[in-house]
This record gives C-alpha cells, sequence and structure tokens, in this order.
C-alpha cells in the first residue's frame, strides 16, 4: 500500500525539469493537489460523524441537568450540606437531612429501611444540588417538591428565560428601582437571540439573581433515579420498573435464542446437506436479517399477544425480540463456527468420534468465544429495541415491576419513549436520564465483547 | 438441549443396548433436534408474510385497492374514514430521501478516506466510533432529532414545524451512515493491488486511481450498501416517530409535519383500536406496504452483489 501511494508522486516530480514542459508540469502539479483535497473532503465525513457521536452524547449528557432560580425562604428546610458530604446525592442526602432535623442514628436508619416513608419523602420534597447558596456553592438541600418558583430550564435554556425576563421589566419600566433598572439595560445590551452566545449570557444569569434568591442546579440522574419506581410526577420518576422490565426480557431472549441460533448455526455449518433447501435456509435468514423491526413488532402482537393469547407480557416481547435478533446471532455463530480450521474435525473424525462428539467436543469449545461475542452483540441491539415492543405492550404507564414472565411491563427505551411523548420539559430532564443508563448499559456490554473478541482471538 | 444427548448415551450403555446402533439413532436425534433450530427461522418467516397477509386481505375486503393506492387523504383512526395511503409513502420517501441526499455521500465519501487513506491508527480508533453510531438506540438518536436539532434547524430556517422530517431526515443520514461505510469499506478493501498497481503504472495520480479504477471496481457492493440503507431508513421507526410527527399530511414541503408509514403503525399499534376493526386492520395493510418494498429492495441488493461483483482470482 505505502509503496504504490508514493509511486505517481515520485513520477510526477521526476520529469518535472527538463523532460515535461511548464504548462504539463502545472497539470501534473493540479493532478496531485486533486488528490490532496480529495483526502481531506472524505476525511469530512468521518469527523461528522465523530462529531455527531459527540454532540448527542453530551447534549443528552448535559439535559440531565437542570437549573432554577428558587427563593430560598419558602422552599428550602433550612440546612444544606456539601457537595462532598455525598457525593452520590440521593438516599444519603434524605440521611443527613433527617440527622439535622435533629432525628436520632436508629430513627434515621428505621426511616431508611421503610419504603413507604421513603416513597412520601421523595413525593414531598426533592433533593438538589444548590449551585449558589448563602453557604457556599455546590450544595445540597432538600426542598418542597411543590415550592417552584421557576419551571425547570435546561442548561440550554438561559436565553429564553433571560429575554423572558426582558420582556417582564419592559413592561413596568417606570415601577423599576435603580438596580432593576440597570439590569434592564445589560439585558436590553445582551444579544440574546444567537445559537452559541448561551455560555457567555451565563454570567449574566448569575447578575440577574436578588438578594433572596438561589441558584439551583438539579441533577436528574443519581442513584437514586435507578431505583425510584415509575411515577406520572418528573422529580419522582425513577427507572427501577424499565430497568427490571428489560432484566427480564433479556434473560428470557439469551435462554431463547442461545440454544435456538447455536443449534441453527451448527444445522448449516455441519449437517446441511448441498442441495436447494439449505440454500433456501440461507437466503430465508440473511433476508429475515433485512427486515425492519417494527414488521416484527406485528407479528409479536398477531401471533403472540392475540392468537396464542399470551397478552401484552413480558414473554411476548421475549418471543418477538427474539425472532428478532435470531438471524443475528445465527450469522454471528455461524462465522465462529466456520473459523475452526477443518483439520481439528478430521482429527477428531480420525480418533473414531461421532458427527456430534465432534461438534460438541471440538468444534464448539474452540468457537465459544465467537459465539458469547455474537450473542452480547445480538442482546445489545435487542436491548436498545424500541418500535417492536410499543406494539406489544411495552407502552403506556406501568407502575410496578414485573414479577414474573406473565406480568405486564415496560422496558427502559420504551420507558424513554413515553417520558418523551409526555411533551413535558422536566419529564424531558428524565428521559434523558434514561438514555444516559441506556447508553451505559450498551457501552458495558460492547466493552465486554469487545474483551471477549480479543480474548478468544486465536490463529490457526 | 444439547447436554441431554450425553446422558441418553451413558443410560443406553449402562442398559447394554448395542453401542453403535444407538449411537446411530442419537445422532439422528441430535441432527433432527438442529434441523428444528434452523426452522424456526423458516416458521418466522411464514408468520410474518401470514400475520401480515391475514388481516390485510380482510383489509381489503372492506376498502377497495384502488381507493387504497390513489387517494390522498389518509384518516384511518377518525370518524370520517379515509384510506389513501399516499400520504404515508410520501412521507417515508421525503425523510429518506433527506437521509439519503446526506447519508450516501458522507457514507461512501468516509469509506474512501478509511479503505484508502487513512493510517492504521486513524482506522482502528474511527471504526469503533462508526460502530457505536451504528449501536446507539433509535430512542436516543429520536430524541436528539426533537431536542437538539429540530430547535437549532428552527433557528436556522423560518417557518419549520416542531415536527418535520427535515431533522428526522438529518438524523436518520448518521444512522445509516455506518451501515454504506462498513459495507463499501470492505468492498473497496477487496479490489485488488495488481489493478491499483496497473493503475499507477499507466500514470494515473491517486484522485483518478480512486475515481477511475477502485470506485468502478467495488460499485458492486458499493451500490448494495446503498439499497440495504435506503431499505434501513424506510423500516426505521423511532426517530420518525419523534422528530417527524404522526399527523399525514400530502404535501412535497419539508418543513410541514409528515407522518411515515412506521409512524402510523405505532400510532395504530399503541392506541386503543378495537381488534378487528377496519382501523385496527389498516395497520396491516401499511405494514404489507413496508414489508414489501423493504424485501423488495434487500433482494436487490442481493442480487446487485451477485451479478455485478467482479471475482478477482
Amino acid at each position: 500500500m505505502k509503496a504504490s501511494l508514493s509511486a505517481p508522486a515520485g513520477a510526477a516530480r521526476r520529469p518535472g525539469k527538463r523532460l515535461v514542459s511548464a504548462e504539463e508540469a502545472r497539470r501534473l502539479a493540479a493532478r496531485t493537489r486533486a488528490g490532496r483535497i480529495f483526502a481531506v473532503v472524505t476525511f469530512i465525513p468521518v469527523v461528522l460523524a465523530v462529531a455527531l457521536v459527540g454532540v448527542l452524547l453530551l447534549d443528552t449528557l448535559l439535559d440531565t441537568v437542570s437549573w432554577q432560580i428558587v427563593e430560598p425562604s419558602s422552599s428550602t428546610s433550612g440546612e444544606s450540606f456539601p457537595w462532598s458530604a455525598a457525593p452520590l446525592g440521593g438516599r444519603e442526602v434524605i440521611r443527613l437531612d433527617l440527622a439535622a432535623q435533629g432525628e436520632t442514628p436508629e430513627d434515621v436508619q428505621a426511616f431508611m429501611n421503610d419504603p413507604e416513608e421513603l416513597r412520601l419523602f421523595e413525593a414531598r420534597g426533592r433533593i438538589e444540588l444548590m449551585w449558589r447558596t448563602e453557604d457556599g456553592p455546590f450544595r445540597w438541600v432538600v426542598t418542597n417538591s411543590r415550592d417552584d418558583s421557576v419551571a425547570d430550564i435546561g442548561l440550554f435554556g438561559v436565553n429564553a428565560y433571560l429575554s423572558e425576563l426582558r420582556g417582564e421589566l419592559a413592561e413596568d419600566v417606570e415601577d423599576l428601582d435603580p438596580a432593576e433598572g440597570g439590569l434592564l439595560g445589560r439585558l436590553q445590551g445582551a444579544d440574546l437571540d444567537g445559537l452559541f452566545n448561551r455560555f457567555a449570557n451565563i454570567g449574566l444569569l448569575s447578575s440577574t439573581l436578588g438578594e433572596d434568591q438561589n441558584l439551583y442546579l438539579n441533577p436528574w440522574l443519581d442513584l437514586s433515579f435507578l431505583t425510584k419506581n415509575a411515577s406520572r410526577t418528573p422529580v419522582v420518576a425513577g427507572l427501577k420498573v424499565a430497568l427490571l422490565g428489560t432484566l427480564w426480557v433479556m434473560g428470557l431472549v439469551i435462554l431463547i435464542t442461545l440454544p435456538t441460533g447455536v443449534g441453527a448455526a451448527i444445522y448449516l455449518e455441519e449437517y446441511a446437506p448441498e442441495n436447494r433447501f439449505s440454500r433456501l435456509l440461507e437466503l430465508n435468514i440473511r433476508n429475515l436479517a433485512g427486515v425492519p423491526s417494527i414488521v416484527y413488532g406485528i407479528l409479536g402482537l398477531y401471533v403472540f399477544v392475540r392468537l396464542a393469547q399470551i397478552g401484552p407480557t413480558i414473554l411476548s416481547a421475549a418471543l418477538t425480540l427474539s425472532l428478532l435478533v435470531l438471524p443475528v446471532v445465527i450469522i454471528a455463530a455461524r462465522e465462529a463456527i466456520r473459523a475452526v480450521p477443518s483439520t481439528l474435525r478430521q482429527a477428531s473424525y480420525g480418533l473414531g468420534a461421532t458427527k456430534w462428539q465432534t461438534v460438541s467436543e471440538v468444534v464448539l469449545p474452540n468457537a465459544v468465544g465467537g459465539i458469547v461475542t455474537g450473542v452480547i452483540l445480538a442482546i445489545a441491539r435487542a436491548i436498545g429495541e424500541t418500535a417492536p415492543l410499543l406494539l406489544v405492550g411495552a407502552v403506556g404507564f406501568i407502575a410496578y415491576p414485573p414479577n414474573g414472565p406473565f406480568s405486564r411491563y415496560t422496558v427502559i427505551p420504551s420507558q424513554i419513549y413515553n417520558w418523551i411523548a409526555e411533551n413535558d420539559v422536566e419529564f424531558a430532564h428524565v428521559a434523558s436520564a434514561g438514555i444516559i443508563v441506556l447508553l451505559a448499559l450498551l457501552f458495558v456490554l460492547y466493552g465486554v465483547a469487545f474483551y471477549l473478541r480479543r480474548r478468544f482471538e486465536r490463529s490457526w | 438441549m444439547e447436554r441431554k444427548t450425553p446422558g441418553m448415551l451413558g443410560r443406553a450403555r449402562a442398559v447394554g443396548l448395542n453401542k453403535r446402533a444407538d449411537r446411530r439413532v442419537g445422532e439422528a436425534v441430535i441432527g433432527t433436534l438442529l434441523l428444528l433450530c434452523a426452522l424456526v427461522s423458516v416458521v418466522t418467516t411464514v408468520a410474518v408474510v401470514y400475520s401480515i397477509a391475514e388481516e390485510t386481505f380482510q383489509f381489503f375486503r372492506e376498502v377497495s385497492v384502488v381507493e387504497f393506492f390513489t387517494s390522498r387523504v389518509w384518516t384511518p383512526l377518525f370518524e370520517n374514514q379515509n384510506f389513501g395511503i399516499a400520504p404515508l409513502v410520501l412521507g417515508t420517501l421525503m425523510v429518506t430521501s433527506i437521509a439519503c441526499v446526506i447519508g450516501l455521500p458522507l457514507g461512501l465519501g468516509a469509506a474512501i478516506y478509511l479503505a484508502e487513506f487513512a493510517g492504521d491508527r486513524t482506522r482502528r480508533t474511527v471504526t469503533p466510533i462508526l460502530e457505536v453510531l451504528a449501536g446507539i438506540p433509535t430512542v436516543a438518536l429520536g430524541y436528539f432529532a426533537l431536542l437538539f436539532v429540530t430547535p437549532v434547524i428552527r433557528d436556522l430556517i423560518p417557518g419549520v414545524n416542531l415536527f418535520n422530517p427535515l431533522s428526522a431526515g438529518f438524523v436518520m443520514a448518521f444512522l445509516i451512515l455506518p451501515t454504506v461505510t462498513s459495507i463499501s469499506v470492505d468492498s473497496l478493501r477487496a479490489v485488488p493491488r495488481s489493478l491499483r498497481e496497473a493503475g499507477y503504472g499507466l500514470g494515473a495520480s491517486k484522485f483518478e486511481l480512486i475515481t477511475r479504477v477502485v470506485v468502478p471496481a467495488a460499485l458492486s457492493g458499493i451500490i448494495a450498501s446503498f439499497i440495504l440503507a435506503i431499505s434501513r431508513a424506510i423500516g426505521e421507526t423511532m426517530i420518525v416517530t419523534l422528530a417527524s410527527g404522526g399527523r399525514p399530511n400530502f404535501t412535497f414541503d419539508p418543513r410541514q409535519e409528515m407522518a411515515t408509514m412506521t409512524a402510523f403503525i405505532v400510532q395504530a399499534g399503541t392506541g386503543d383500536q378495537a381488534a378487528g376493526s377496519l382501523g385496527a386492520r389498516s395497520l396491516y395493510a401499511v405494514a404489507a406496504v413496508l414489508f414489501t418494498i423493504t424485501l423488495v429492495l434487500n433482494i436487490l441488493s442481493q442480487q446487485v452483489v451477485r451479478r455485478f461483483s467482479e471475482k478477482y482470482e
């Protein structure tokens, strides 16, 4: 590759002196330049794709934090705790708050162990990371959830908030005191329309705060997000129900697809005779892999939910997703099996082993790395699937975790979809927190698959 | 399933049956079990076709095929029912075209860079990132389209609706990009060295070599990747459901809300339509159209690879 790369450049340079006219030399230079420009042009899409991944991750991550301006007199319990006292927030802050209210350690422990008390506490109050308080920056405060003076605003909502404030101030300009008049002047001088000056305006935002106002930072993603049940109130909505739903569905999907997918792969690689039927099987699997996932949802709705009368339950979801990822598992397992060299098989037959003994004792142990990696990647795909499950029951409000294959359920992506569909600013923050959890889960799976691929990689 | 067999063999030995005959029976049983596993995929295909065809057939007993394909109004879930699939097909085409106009050239460009220009290190860094892009759940992409891309587009272009095919198409472009890139890279790298060297030997520059020799030689794979990407875009559901909206709209203005076929399927499938009602059956009719289009595209892409790929040995 490298050698052939340098060849034309050298060829162009050498005759540059005498053999080629100035005109032709120019043309040669232009041709070389075209190659360089082409390299830059084709590099742009790579940059764009990488940038999009970055922007998507950053935007979603930033959306898990929001801010609001609150009057402390009406909303805080009077105590605040430094961020370092409870870096993960959630339960630990409740513990600190109870202790600050004068509860004995035993009472605090009893309270923490009672889920009903905790639920009530979380329904009444919200735990917020305060950006600026009289005690100092970055402190936890427990506030009353009905006390919001301003709705939650995303990090990018600075301009919208400031222009609204400017409008309010400008309306009753005669009644303004000097400080507010100065603020109005500053606001009128600021550019609140551009896309990229939001960050510059954060400083302006700080200067709009009155004496008795605090700027809150609300982290929507903390550990308690994973343990809270679903709720119709954004601040207390958690991912527990959907997380358990995903675990149930994925467990069943593994149980169904692993034996079936590997079995089908063994059949196609080791047993299938060379005939039309086998070719048809292969063609069929390849085409199934290209069927849109929503069509599997229709299959699940018609066959499992209605015909088999399993209903919109975990089992229906698992069966639907199993059929969806089966072609992926089969294709991956076949590749792993094919990579086992035939000399090993022949050696096994030579020792008098039967076909199945060869497959189970020689082929499968040598293909296990590729098979496991393929299954993990298939599961990662299944975890992120939303559309088919919306048709087989993962829709609407599910308040309690599933307790078996026949219970109603929701999974993480469909829970996220429902939160987005609420069309509410605060639920959008909850949805972004859910997306981060989902992506983290997927990255762990990809990491494991990547590690296994390396680990089991061998050359024959 | 596989575990059972040694046990069976062991028990047979204890009873003292003829080992060889028993082995043969065991082998046959296993072979049959494995065949059954492989047949699951056939059953799946039959079930897909059956579940769609059965209800679609019922649907067309009540709605005329001509109306379905020629009317421009689609309101099956309303009191005054109209069944013209045109607005949904148009919505799908609009989003898909926007995604393809952006995504196909970008995907091919990235493939050319990765296959022809990139050093080993760049390739090893970029390829996993593209895999991550391909693995991002579409609901996350839909969230991004609705809450990040749409506000930006509305800032830049006046008169854009909150739900619009522009932002859905833009984000979908990056969904299909990895599909195009990974398949195209493979086919570009499969172009044999001898062809490249022959090109250089004739005095071609790098640019000329890529555009006149390498890309034409890999064209079948590139076209197949394009067709697969289009098929994927047509069948994509969550991005369009979230960002492009649910109101069927027969318009060629991409700033308007437009429902796609997949968005309608989600809408009808999650609503409270009584099973067996005409509204619920319309879902299967739309699915039949969607399934047919994607199937034809998938077969087409395989045909392109088989017919037009050049074998270099």
